[in-house]
């Protein structure tokens, strides 16, 4: 349940490290946005010598959030914290790795920009670089 | 399809029931109801909260070492499907949990067994003080065979002043 004004981590290594949502791109009025969303965000904290600038206006696409995410089967998760990774306008992540938890499935279907960052996250080298990836439904 | 056990409780949880919470190490938390979800929150240990299964185990109340339970263990490899053994699988999956229900019911009676006396002699002793609740002093005193047999109430009217301010 993002909304403008929400902090969120990063979570790759595009060089941000917190973003300011400031808008949820959709319909006009969206009021939240939810895992697989896209906002627009702006750069609070850098990591330093990274090619973004603190109080840069960037898109980012949400991977994890703290409210709870209804699947149509019924199953409810909820992560511990919010977080993002920033994107460009094709869809294509700015980062080259992706940290943390993220359940892929959630970016499988729809719009080509999700497929891109599905493709990013898979081919991502995640495993070896600390990175964890949760399966779907039977895995764990 | 899983079923899966709830990290509080460890009642099973079942597909469309509960919530998971995946903590940033990617430690999964599954939990059956809100119930358990919010003791969760609250940060309780489940090995101190008495109505969990974690407590009872830790505590003896109920049977935790029993062959039984190895076969419900949790195998990551998959099984290739040959009909006949999904067949006895199930037939034996009923036999099992009745073995294993029954052996924890003993467990339980076994349990309580050492106490039998004592909760017996606090019963008659109830009994012997409430008397009067069960039936009036006077209707006592004038019919002897409402009297249980191995009880001696006095009901002399000297001995009634004198309980009163013991049952205040």
């Amino acid at each position: 349940m993002i909304q403008p004004q929400t902090h969120l981590n990063v979570a790759d290594n595009s060089g941000a490290r917190e973003l300011v949502c400031i808008r949820i791109i959709g319909a006009s009025n969206r009021r939240y946005a939810h895992i697989c969303d896209i906002i627009v965000a702006v750069i609070k904290e850098i990591v330093l010598n990274t090619p973004l600038e603190r109080s840069e206006v960037i898109i980012a696409i949400i991977v994890r959030t703290h409210k709870e995410l209804k699947h149509d089967n019924g199953m409810i998760i909820r992560y511990d914290d919010n977080v993002a990774v920033v994107i460009d306008q094709e869809g294509n992540p700015k980062g080259t790795q992706i940290f943390g938890i993220v359940d892929e499935t959630q970016f499988t279907m729809g719009k080509d920009t999700i497929a891109n960052i599905k493709t990013s996250i898979r081919n991502a080298d995640m495993n070896r670089k600390g990175t964890i990836q949760i399966g779907y439904l039977n895995k764990k | 399809m899983r079923l899966e056990k709830c990290w509080f409780c460890s009642s099973t949880v079942y597909p469309g029931h509960g919530i998971k919470f995946v903590r940033n190490d990617a430690k999964i938390f599954r939990f059956c109801r809100s119930k358990c979800h919010k003791n969760f929150k609250m940060k309780r240990n489940p090995c101190k909260v008495k109505w969990t299964k974690a407590y009872r185990r830790l505590h003896g109340k109920d049977m935790t070492q029993d062959s039984t339970f190895e076969f419900e263990r949790k195998r990551n490899r998959p099984e290739r499907y040959d009909r006949n053994l999904a067949e006895n699988t199930l037939k034996a999956i009923k036999k099992i949990d009745k073995i294993r229900s029954d052996r924890a019911s003993d467990h339980i009676k076994n349990r309580l067994k050492t106490g039998k006396v004592q909760r017996q002699k606090e019963a008659r002793k109830q009994l012997e003080l409430g008397i009067h609740l069960v039936k009036a002093s006077l209707a006592l005193a004038q019919d002897s065979s409402l009297c249980l047999p191995k009880i001696k109430v006095n009901v002399s009217q000297a001995q009634t002043e004198e309980n009163q301010p013991m049952e205040e």
